[in-house]
């Protein structure tokens, strides 16, 4: 993933996040949404305590299966649930290690650690905020609903894939109660950042977000910093790498090519959100 | 064996080691939107929080080992690379043998071109390429932190020219570590860490060179594993003054996406690790065991306790975890309380006792046949 010409990346603000757990974590759900995802809903009390917006979890691939894929999963965090203790996954099976886990029956149990990474950073003087996921992206912004909806914050939301049957997060964003929510696939021919940029436009430029977070596609989030730049908003994006550790030792997910002396962010450690900036302009917020 | 289960299951309090940083957070409800850090509350129980919880109905057995002049609580130690300080609160370390850094070089380095890593069958392939803080920046940010684990420090060492090795040696100086671990083997370095590694005469020198800057502290040799002859090399570095040899690094390798055509990984090559590596390894550490009298730590593909066993059997004194770590971050602590269980299981106080062949009741795979011929390990021979 590369950030748009003229635009870079920079650490986001705010506490820096707990220490991680990890936990054998039950099942509890374990079923398909859609005509390619799961949602995989797991017991890790500790977990869902502490996860913050846009942070995630390392999903062992059970070793009992013969595939013995030895790298776990990382996913986002989707939903948490802190009255049952219980947090959720939504997965698209790709490789061999998520054909295993969308095996995994009810009551199995899972070594889930987390929660990982630098979350979202949320301003506490944002009234407006705009989340645009494109496919499973959406998954790591949907945690940031939860907390804006709690928090009295209008939030606009785009939900984006290539087909209807695709579209992540779109009954948890009415479920949360968000102000508006903006559903566009491929198949309609409403995904384009043209026609999306026009949409939001329409949305918000009378009432614009002070805060606008991304995940899952380079075109939105070229969408994303022009509107930012549009309204004197703030970016940040959720990034991804190929990951081992999942907690900054293995150094596996450096974000660009580095040969040079000093190693490029961690996704894992220093992300995977960053801030997304013009370049050569200092801002004190992500 | 994670599920310790029948330990009595303290809060979050009871554990000394676990509480710092832990961070609990609220049960009632998720953090509100503004950048406030969740209130410190007590973690709720969780496997990581009963895995650390002390079990006074476990039995411990003395599973010290001697590697030359270091005597070590456990065989069981982290391979380089595949481990820091960031696991501190998730992996109990007390029991570990030792702790492994990240290969040190002297000057700083970035590493290699994203995309670093990927998945192989039963295993898994790393251009990491070695990112280093220089030996400056390693003494005053990463070495405290791993002293902090309260283990023996082995210092892995690296060198893109046979004198950087002595350059680092020189720079540690006399800052606190127990061994150094000189790494010759590194399959992806920029300019032939290979080459180093499979030229017995450069692995000598560079044992000898950092052997007179460790100022009489032990000097470790981790071989390459994909060199003609892996006892040559072995006999190399033990002249030259090694106490311990690691056997093996990762093999050289490559993965083509099939989706585009191209190598995988940004540096086009990577070393090769995990359960698919271990029988390869196993056959280099029988082979070295034999070859030189001094100790031999196995590594390649170790997750579990039978894993270390079937390396200890063959011949090593000790066993490196790499891959297993990603996946369990507290696969060294389940490996260690295992051997654990398994001398408790075939009544024997003492890890050379259960090592025996036939020294674990339970244990059915004990070879019949004792690796006991001389060791020859040219390519053409043995592989029938
Ligand atoms: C921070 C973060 C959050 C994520 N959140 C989600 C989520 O909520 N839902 C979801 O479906 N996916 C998510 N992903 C992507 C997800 O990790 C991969 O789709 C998944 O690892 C693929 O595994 P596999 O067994 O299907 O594929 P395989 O091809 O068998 O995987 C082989 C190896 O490549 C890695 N890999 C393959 N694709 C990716 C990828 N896109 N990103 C990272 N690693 C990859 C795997 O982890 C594994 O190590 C996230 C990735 C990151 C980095
Ligand atoms: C991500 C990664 C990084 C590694 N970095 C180093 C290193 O810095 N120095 C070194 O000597 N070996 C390094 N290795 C090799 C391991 O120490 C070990 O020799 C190898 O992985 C085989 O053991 P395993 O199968 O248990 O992983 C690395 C391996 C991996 C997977
Ligand atoms: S995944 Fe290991 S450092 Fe990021």
């Amino acid at each position: 993933m590369s950030v748009p010409n003229g635009w870079t990346l920079a650490p986001v603000g705010g506490p820096r996040p707990g220490s991680p757990t990890w936990d054998r974590a039950e099942v509890v759900e374990n079923a398909p949404v859609g005509d390619r995802h799961y949602r995989m809903r797991l017991a890790a009390p500790t977990i869902t305590a502490s996860a913050r917006p846009g942070q995630f979890v390392m999903v062992s691939v059970p070793e009992e299966t013969s595939v013995r894929a030895v790298l776990p999963r990382p996913m986002a965090i989707h939903r948490r649930h802190p009255t049952d203790g219980q947090v959720e996954i939504v997965y698209g099976v790709r490789g061999v290690g998520t054909q295993a886990l969308s095996q995994v029956p009810v009551g199995g149990a899972l070594q889930v650690v987390g929660p990982l990474g630098r979350g979202f950073d949320l301003a506490p003087e944002t009234r407006r905020l705009l989340l645009v996921g494109r496919g499973i992206g959406v998954c790591s912004l949907m945690t940031c609903a939860e907390d804006a909806v709690a928090a009295g914050v209008e939030v606009t939301a785009v939900v984006s894939a290539r087909t209807r049957d695709a579209l992540v997060g779109a009954s948890d964003y009415r479920e949360l109660g968000i102000s508006r929510l903006i559903e566009v696939t491929d198949e309609e021919g409403d995904s384009d950042p043209h026609t999306v940029g026009a949409l939001l436009r329409d949305a918000l430029d009378e009432a614009p977000a002070q805060q606008v977070l991304t995940c899952g596609s380079e075109r939105l989030t070229a969408l994303c910093a022009r509107l930012a730049d549009r309204w004197a908003a703030t970016l940040q994006v959720s990034l991804e790498a190929h990951m081992a550790c999942g907690l900054g030792y293995c150094h596996g997910c450096a974000t660009a090519a580095t040969t040079a002396a000093s190693e490029s962010a961690l996704i894992c450690a220093d992300g995977p959100v960053f801030a997304v900036r013009r370049e050569g302009r200092v801002s004190a917020r992500g | 064996m994670s599920g310790r289960t029948g330990s009595t299951s303290p809060t979050l309090t009871a554990g000394p080691r676990h509480g710092a940083g832990h961070v609990g957070g609220h049960l009632t409800g998720p953090a509100p939107a503004a950048g406030v850090g969740p209130p410190a509350r007590p973690t709720p129980e969780d496997a990581r929080a009963r895995f650390f919880a002390p079990d006074p109905a476990r039995v411990t057995a003395d599973l010290s080992v001697r590697l030359g002049s270091l005597l070590l609580d456990s065989p069981v130690m982290p391979a380089s690379g595949c481990f820091g300080p960031e696991l501190e609160g998730l992996l109990p370390m007390d029991r570990l043998g030792a702790v492994v850094t990240k290969t040190v070089f002297s000057a700083q380095r970035g590493g290699n071109a994203a995309h670093r890593l990927s998945e192989t069958g039963m295993g898994m392939i790393n251009s990491v390429g070695i990112p280093s803080p220089g030996v400056p920046g390693f003494l005053r940010d990463v070495l405290p932190r791993y002293h902090a684990t309260g283990r023996p420090v082995v210092v892995s060492v690296g060198g893109l020219r046979p004198e950087e090795y002595a350059e680092v040696a020189e720079e540690l100086g006399d800052a606190e570590y127990a061994a150094l671990e000189i790494n010759v083997s590194c399959p992806n370095l920029e300019h032939g860490g290979t080459e180093i590694g499979a030229d017995p005469e450069a692995v000598a020198r560079i044992t000898r060179e950092v052997r007179h800057r460790a100022g009489g502290r032990p000097v470790w040799v981790k071989l390459a594993p994909m060199v003609a002859s892996v006892t040559e090399v072995a006999r190399a570095a033990h002249r030259a003054g090694a106490e311990a040899l690691v056997v093996a690094n990762s093999y050289p390798g490559m993965v083509v996406d099939p989706g585009t055509g191209r190598p995988v990984l940004g540096n086009t090559v990577g070393g090769v690790s995990g359960p698919a590596v271990k029988p390869l390894s196993l056959r280099l550490a029988w082979l070295v065991a034999q070859a030189v009298p001094v100790p031999v730590i196995g590594c390649g593909g170790v997750s579990t306790a039978q894993d270390a066993l079937d390396y200890l059997r063959v011949g090593a004194a000790a066993v490196q975890v790499g891959t297993a770590t990603f996946a369990r971050p507290q696969a060294m602590a389940e490996i260690v309380r295992e051997l654990d269980d398994r001398c408790a299981g075939a009544g024997v106080a003492k890890l050379p006792e259960l090592v025996r062949p036939g020294g674990d009741h339970e244990d059915a795979t004990t070879p019949t046949r004792h690796p006991g011929r001389s060791a020859d390990d040219r390519p053409s021979r043995g592989n029938g």
